[in-house]
């Protein structure tokens, strides 16, 4: 069963190494050039001396040089990325094999369907597990003088620097697993995944995970009166040490000179990272519990 | 319900009230039927009847809404592995996997049949003259047919199952395709039911029939003794139905004369023979037609009858 799963999906692991692949070579040429920049700026000097207090023209030209490319063009393809991989590898798994009536030779085998079905998600599931710690590592390793100045927790950080990343990929291929079996055409699954998988990816990455754990409040005070920039994303963050989390303000603040600010602490993200990650492969692991059973009893 | 009686006596296939409902519709209905070991059965019904349903409930694919089949004895859902091997399959249009080789679908057969046979799928291959490593997609259709057909017969279960195996094909693999069929089931004693609608086809090959049309079952028995508990019997156009001996399945009227199929042995129809009457044996074929051709309402009033096979009991019935 090993083989005959290998066998039909060799084409996409194929093709999932060449993304790799390609991944890996930009992040080989931006990463080391980033990494001269960093040392040659002698900013890890003025992190070590003063979280980068001292320093904020040496921080903004790398920011400005490096930021753009990193921020804002990966960030709108690497939040749709993981879901559209999921769903390309999900929704063809049972689909095409109704699409183009193999499932009769498929399950009238001496292996029955729902051990023929186990076998290939357990051989994807496991290709994927390896292509998103890939892929984390990739992307872990070329930003890291980035997240120096900046920590993890940022949203366009945290989605791609810990297992949150493959528990995405994990949940939007579970997801068209199902929709495949249900819908029976690929192309439809693979919309029909995809979408409750984005909504879903959205609410948790802005309204549930600055709630995982109650946030912290960091006491600002402002000779002038404060002004409504809270200064997120600022290196260093408001609250002095780089890697926290700004979240806000708490509405109904008057313009006292004291602002109340509130903030996840760097070290929170790991705790965080198990969190969402969990939250993902629970919901991969009902769809998929879903398929089995669904196939089991499926009689048409 | 594991195995009814799991021995060498158990017939190769037996549906016991077989039903199966999509939504509010019901393919299949009532369905009562035997076919004996060695048996090279043909399940005949126009599109729509209920043969697909059927045989994909005898393989598995599908699970009864009421009802049960079993495949040499074996019933139940949880013995879906020891259903499975018993049954080789040919689905209509020869599913393939168009990217895999011939070599690569063997292998497949290998890695999900434990009883597989590679020594006679790679001589049969040799034989037709297919190389192992053509893709499937550069198969022609009674290739493909072939490939199909092969990887049922390696699988070295005792039942075959084709569903509409020829309808795709040209005269000539058609010819071709039958030709491996009965050999095989020459060579090893196979029990072959065959869905189809090309009835000629059937003529040379079955020695069971089976006749479905509308989700039911119109008849099922021995070919030899079906024949023989029918006859066509010719009479005046005026004669109703009622005065008639047996079960008239089909009638056909012309200026003056009706030509009625009925069901009813050779004694009962000498007791009611009158001047002006002939009758004579029916072909195959016009049995056939007859019972694709029944009005409905007929079939649904002898639901009671599964056993159409025995015509003497069906003829009782309807004389008393």
């Amino acid at each position: 069963m090993i083989w005959v799963s290998w066998r039909q999906h060799r084409s996409q692991a194929i093709a999932c190494l060449a993304l790799l692949a390609a991944l890996a070579v930009y992040a080989i040429l931006l990463g080391s050039s980033m990494r001269s920049a960093f040392s040659h700026d002698g900013l890890a000097a003025c992190l070590a001396r003063s979280q980068g207090i001292s320093c904020p023209a040496a921080i903004s030209a790398f920011m400005n040089e490096f930021g753009s490319a990193v921020n804002i063009a990966f960030w709108a393809v690497l939040l749709i990325a993981p879901g559209l991989l999921g769903v390309l590898i999900g929704a063809p798994l049972i689909a095409r094999e109704l699409e183009y009536g193999t499932w009769r030779l498929a399950w009238s085998q001496t292996v029955p369907r729902t051990r023929w079905l186990a076998a290939k998600l357990a051989l994807v599931t496991g290709g994927l597990v390896v292509l998103g710690a890939a892929m984390t590592a990739v992307i872990t390793w070329y930003r890291a003088p980035m997240d120096r100045l900046t920590g993890h927790f940022l949203h366009n950080i945290y989605d791609f620097e810990g297992p949150v990343l493959t528990a995405y990929i994990l949940c939007a291929f579970g997801f068209a697993v199902l929709a495949g079996l249900l819908l029976r055409r690929s192309i439809p699954a693979m919309i029909a995944a995809f979408i409750p998988w984005l909504a879903i990816r959205l609410v948790v990455e802005f309204l549930l995970r600055p709630n995982f754990q109650a946030p912290l409040t960091f006491r600002q005070y402002c000779a002038n009166g404060c002004s409504g920039d809270n200064g997120i994303g600022a290196v260093p963050p408001l609250t002095g040490h780089i890697g926290d989390w700004v979240l806000g303000q708490p509405a109904g603040q008057s313009g006292s000179q004291f602002v109340r600010i509130l903030y996840q602490p760097a070290d929170r993200f790991w705790h965080f990272q198990f969190i969402e990650a969990g939250l993902f492969l629970a919901l991969t692991a009902a769809a998929l519990g879903a398929t089995v059973w669904l196939l089991h009893r499926r009689a048409a | 319900m594991t195995q009814d009686d799991a021995g060498g006596s158990a017939p190769a296939l037996r549906a016991d009230r077989l039903g199966r409902r999509y939504g509010h519709v019901w393919g299949l209905r009532g369905c009562t039927l035997e076919v004996p070991a060695g048996a090279i059965a043909g399940l005949v019904g126009p599109n729509g009847a209920g043969k697909t349903t059927l045989l994909e409930m005898i393989i598995g694919l599908l699970e009864p809404t009421e009802g049960q089949v079993s495949v040499f004895g074996v019933t139940s859902r949880s013995h879906v592995a020891a259903r499975l091997a018993r049954v080789g399959y040919v689905a209509q249009d020869h599913p393939l996997y168009r990217d895999f080789s011939v070599a690569d679908m063997f292998r497949l057969g290998r890695a999900m049949n434990p009883s597989w046979d590679q020594g006679l799928a790679q001589a049969r291959m040799g034989a037709l003259g297919i190389p192992l490593k053509r893709k499937v997609k550069t198969l022609s259709g009674g290739q493909r047919a072939q490939v199909s057909l092969t990887m049922a017969l390696a699988k070295r279960a005792p039942l075959l199952v084709l569903d509409e195996p020829v309808s795709s094909l040209d005269p000539v693999a058609r010819l071709e395709f039958m030709r491996e069929v009965m050999a095989s089931a020459a060579d090893t004693g196979l029990t072959v039911v065959i869905a189809s609608h090309v009835v000629s086809e059937l003529e040379r090959l079955c020695d069971w029939l089976i006749v479905l049309t509308g989700g039911r079952v119109q008849v099922a028995g021995p070919v030899d003794d079906l024949l023989a508990g029918h006859r066509l019997l010719t009479v005046p156009r005026a004669t109703p139905d009622a005065e008639l001996p047996g079960l008239p399945i089909h009638r056909t009227d012309s200026d003056r004369h009706s030509a009625v199929v009925v069901r009813a042995d050779l004694a009962l129809l000498a007791a009611h023979q009158r001047p002006g009457w002939q009758a004579d044996p029916v072909g195959f074929e016009q049995l056939v037609m007859a019972y694709l051709q029944r009005r409905p309402q007929t079939a649904a009033a002898d639901d009671t009858v599964p056993a159409a096979a025995r015509p003497g009991l069906a003829a009782k019935e309807v004389t008393r």
